[in-house]
């Protein structure tokens, strides 16, 4: 069933022109979602767009069939949409334990709150070993769980990745991944933007090509891999021969 | 020896309150990033607001508090929903919220000046012209009281920054604004509440310098410059900064005062701004990058 | 000569020719007096604008060179007998001299740290001026007039302040078309990305910084004269400063043309509400109100927002 949908959407920062230029896209429960496409092709716009930062200048966006364009995000994030941001965006001066406070700061309820924190400690382990440290003081990679521990404070249904291995060493990168891995073994709804456009998509279900703020492409994320156009323009060369074979064209898994 | 000790002690009474004044100001500009050019206006309106409590009805300047602050708080918060709610997210921010202020700076003294004459006013409580002493020095009363309830009231706003859970939503937004959004602060309601909360500590430093200095109407350009002055030096946004800042300078302006004269105490905070932008740009507790 | 250049020079030629009405007939000396009034802030207010419209730099300090220049010249004439209007640029020298460390000190900081930092040289030098006993102090410096007969007496000043308002308006045109006028508003767009794409920031904004003290400077140094009274609490008023930048913004920060027409508004604006409420504080509670309505209708100032909407008449269109 799609859970979410952007419908011919336009959207672009304050003053500014169109970034996203009818940008179409659906996401089914439970599926994960890759985004990939050069610099400056609007993919981070695109999330900015579904949570409620920026506002969609034409089409709509619609989350379990209800249309979400015009609310706030704090509104969107009552509905279940997470949004983990490309810079982070923590508090750089609260501890990691504060930080995750502030991750249910909409939960009134006390005890909820102790039990998401376990909770998502239990699936970050590294951030309970830093509870009492401040967030300005981490690392890369540990910034990057906190962030992601921080939107799954709420246990929301669907959660938005701003390339989450953004700047970050490849031991860690793995273990990014590894992290967005357990998350689509529970079961969340995932829409991931990533530079690294290959390893984004061996993670995902489906895939979607963003470029010059329209979609060129969209499909299952196998295809998009086996695709030699996609390889060519932006998965970049394959070092010596993968589990795909190494010849183009000859491919193990079925179009879709 | 006890000369000097005395001119500290002078000092140190003044520095409270000048954590005070500027206490509402650096809040103002961590969460909002506004520079409120009207806030000391702010000030001497509330110090007229007590002057009229005392003449009229002899309510004490201390007392008074308890009905300014919400006055102020009220104004505060209709000036930033009315004013600067709407450009939050604008690009020319700085420079509006800059011209903003100032031309509120300019109709809350025309309004108090309409309201309450040109006349120089100070209310006069029985502690006001009374000292303690303390051995060979003597402690004015007034600027006792003064800084010890100023004090009071910056740790009451210490605790419920760090305590309560709109003091939690408070931090983040001064710490990063999109982040806050991110977790579901309304961050229009925050900014809102925290200009009133601004302009309450500033007008409960009104009342409390409406006994220790005399005060009219356009008195508030000189001492938005110094305060202005003061948050920088303490590092914008930072609390304990605009403390520590105001207790070096209050003691460093009076044993200059006691040095070389009235006219050149002033100066003081504007010296002690360019010494330390020389060496800290951001100022002694101020934040240098944001994550 | 451009077709363009035709309305603002007819206008310039109308304005040197309109003191010789008050020389033929007499009576215009009220009109001399709000028309010179003008000329000073329109010379300020394209000054002011190098620095805080180009680059965006906001000085609320820049009142400071009002000072400085009319005390330039009243030195000059107190010690010298050298009249202001003789020695009027030199005030600009000595604005460009005195800009020249001050810019340096205040560009350490940027954003709001920068604003406050120039309020806090304001203020200081408003201080040092207050404590040099031999050019008055605190209490000031009484200068004399020219020795002309009263019919008389403004058109030297008029002149000279419409010389220092086309100087401040020409210099403002070239720079806005010169390479310094395109570094400065990629300053203003983002410094980071500017200084990565090569441009000499630092040098560009303290020569902005200098440049825009000069015709304030010169400005200040007519004005003390026409005065006839130098005041350290007059002439260093934070409200000077806002003043000019509120001309500069209201009119239109970055363009030619804005500070100009803010000018003009904010001086009729001024003498309306005089004359309608009177010199008392509800006609400065009015002048503030009416400035918020302005500034939140008019976000890229009148030039500016005209211009975005694609309805500024060209005569105003001077980059």
């Amino acid at each position: 069933m799609t859970l979410l949908e952007v419908d011919q959407v336009s959207a672009g920062y304050p003053g500014g022109p169109n970034i996203l230029d009818g940008v179409s896209l659906a996401v089914e429960r439970g599926q994960t979602c890759c985004v990939i496409g050069p610099n400056g092709a609007g993919k981070s716009t695109l999330l900015k767009t579904i949570c409620g930062l920026l506002r969609p200048r034409t089409g709509a966006i619609v989350f379990r069939g209800e249309p979400i364009s015009q609310l706030r995000p704090d509104q969107i994030l009552g509905l279940g949409i997470s949004f983990v941001p490309q810079d982070r965006s923590l508090f750089p001066d609260m501890t990691v334990l504060d930080n995750l406070k502030m991750g249910g700061y909409t939960l009134r309820d006390r005890k909820k709150l102790a039990e998401r924190i376990a909770a998502v400690c239990a699936m970050f382990p590294v951030l309970e070993e830093r509870r009492a440290q401040r967030a300005r003081t981490l690392s890369g990679g540990q910034q990057q769980m906190l962030a992601m521990a921080r939107a799954l404070l709420l246990d929301p249904e669907v959660i938005l990745l701003d390339e989450p291995s953004i700047g970050l060493a490849p031991q860690i990168v793995q273990q990014v991944f590894e992290a967005v891995a357990r998350l689509r073994a529970a079961g969340k709804t995932i829409v991931m933007v990533e530079q690294n456009a290959r390893k984004g998509l061996e993670c995902a279900d489906r895939g979607c090509v963003l470029d010059l703020g329209k979609t060129r492409l969209e499909g299952p994320a196998a295809s998009l891999l086996a695709d030699p156009q996609i390889e060519q323009l932006y998965l970049g060369k394959r070092r010596g021969p993968g589990p795909a074979g190494s010849a183009p064209g000859a491919r193990a898994e079925p179009p879709a | 020896m006890i000369d000097q000790l005395q001119v500290v002690i002078l000092g140190a009474t003044l520095g409270g309150v000048y954590a005070l004044m500027a206490a509402g100001l650096t809040l103002i500009f961590g969460v909002m990033r506004i520079v409120n050019i009207a806030h000391a206006a702010f000030i001497v309106l509330a110090a007229y607001l007590s002057f009229w409590a005392f003449t009229l009805y002899h309510i004490d300047p201390i007392a008074s508090i308890a009905i300014v602050m919400p006055i102020l708080f009220g104004l505060g918060a209709a000036a930033y929903r009315l004013l600067f709610a709407r450009i939050a997210d604008s690009r020319r921010h700085s420079e509006m919220t800059v011209l903003l202020t100032f031309a509120l700076a300019l109709v809350i003294e025309g309004v108090t000046g309409f309201l309450f004459t040109g006349v120089f006013r100070t209310t006069t409580p029985d502690y006001a012209s009374d000292s303690f002493e303390l051995g060979p020095f003597y402690v004015p009363k007034g600027q006792l009281y003064a800084t010890a309830l100023s004090l009071v009231l910056l740790g009451a706003l210490l605790g419920f920054l760090r305590l309560t859970r709109t003091g939690r939503a408070i931090r983040a937004t001064m710490q990063n604004r999109a982040a806050a959004q991110l977790v579901g602060v309304n961050v229009r309601r925050i900014s809102t509440l925290t200009f009133g909360i601004g302009t309450a500590l500033a007008g409960a430093s009104g009342a409390l310098l409406s006994f220790l200095f005399p005060f009219f109407p356009a008195k508030h350009w000189q001492w938005i410059a110094s305060l202005l002055a003061l948050i920088v030096l303490g590092g914008m946004g930072s609390l304990l900064g605009t403390f520590v800042g105001a207790m070096l300078l209050s003691i460093a302006s009076a044993v200059v005062n006691d040095r070389y004269g009235p006219t050149w105490s002033p100066a003081t905070f504007f010296l002690a701004l360019f010494v330390i932008l020389l060496v800290r740009p951001h100022g002694l507790f101020g934040k240098k990058a944001e994550l | 000569m451009t077709r363009r250049a035709l309305v603002p020079a007819a206008l310039v030629v109308a304005l040197a020719a309109f003191p010789l009405l008050q020389l033929a007939v007499g009576g215009f000396n009220y009109w001399l007096h709000m028309l010179l009034i003008v000329f000073m802030y329109i010379a300020m207010a394209s000054s002011w604008n190098l620095l805080g419209g180009y680059a965006g730099y906001i000085s609320l300090g820049h009142s400071a060179f009002y000072g400085i220049g009319g005390y330039a010249t009243g030195a000059l004439m107190t010690f010298l007998g050298v009249s202001p209007l003789w020695s009027a640029p030199l005030a600009g020298v000595a604005g460009f001299a005195i800009g020249l460390p001050l810019g340096l000190i205040a560009l350490r900081t940027r954003g709001p740290a920068f604003i406050i930092s120039t309020i806090a040289l304001l203020m200081l030098a408003r201080l040092a001026l207050d404590n040099t006993e031999s050019l008055g102090g605190a209490n000031g410096l009484s200068l004399p007039l020219p020795d002309l007969p009263a019919a008389t007496q403004k058109v030297p000043f008029y002149y000279g302040m419409l010389a220092v308002a086309i100087a401040a308006v020409y210099t403002s045109y070239r720079i806005r078309h010169a390479k310094l006028g395109l570094g400065l508003r990629a300053i203003a767009g983002d410094e980071v990305k500017a200084e990565a794409a090569g441009i000499p920031t630092a040098l560009y904004k303290i020569v902005a910084f200098a440049l825009s003290a000069v015709f304030i400077a010169i400005a200040g140094g007519i004005w003390g004269d026409y005065n006839t009274y130098l005041k350290p609490s007059d002439l260093f008023q934070i409200r000077i400063s806002a003043q000019i930048v509120l001309m500069a913004i209201l009119g239109g920060r970055a363009t030619v043309a804005g500070p100009v027409i803010g000018a003009i508004v904010l001086v009729a604006a001024d003498e309306l509400a005089v004359a309608k409420l009177g010199a008392t504080e509800l006609n400065l509670a009015a002048k503030g109100a009416v400035m918020i309505l302005i500034l939140l209708a008019f976000p890229d100032g009148i030039v500016g927002t005209l211009k975005a909407r694609g309805r500024l008449p060209r005569i105003l269109d001077w980059g």
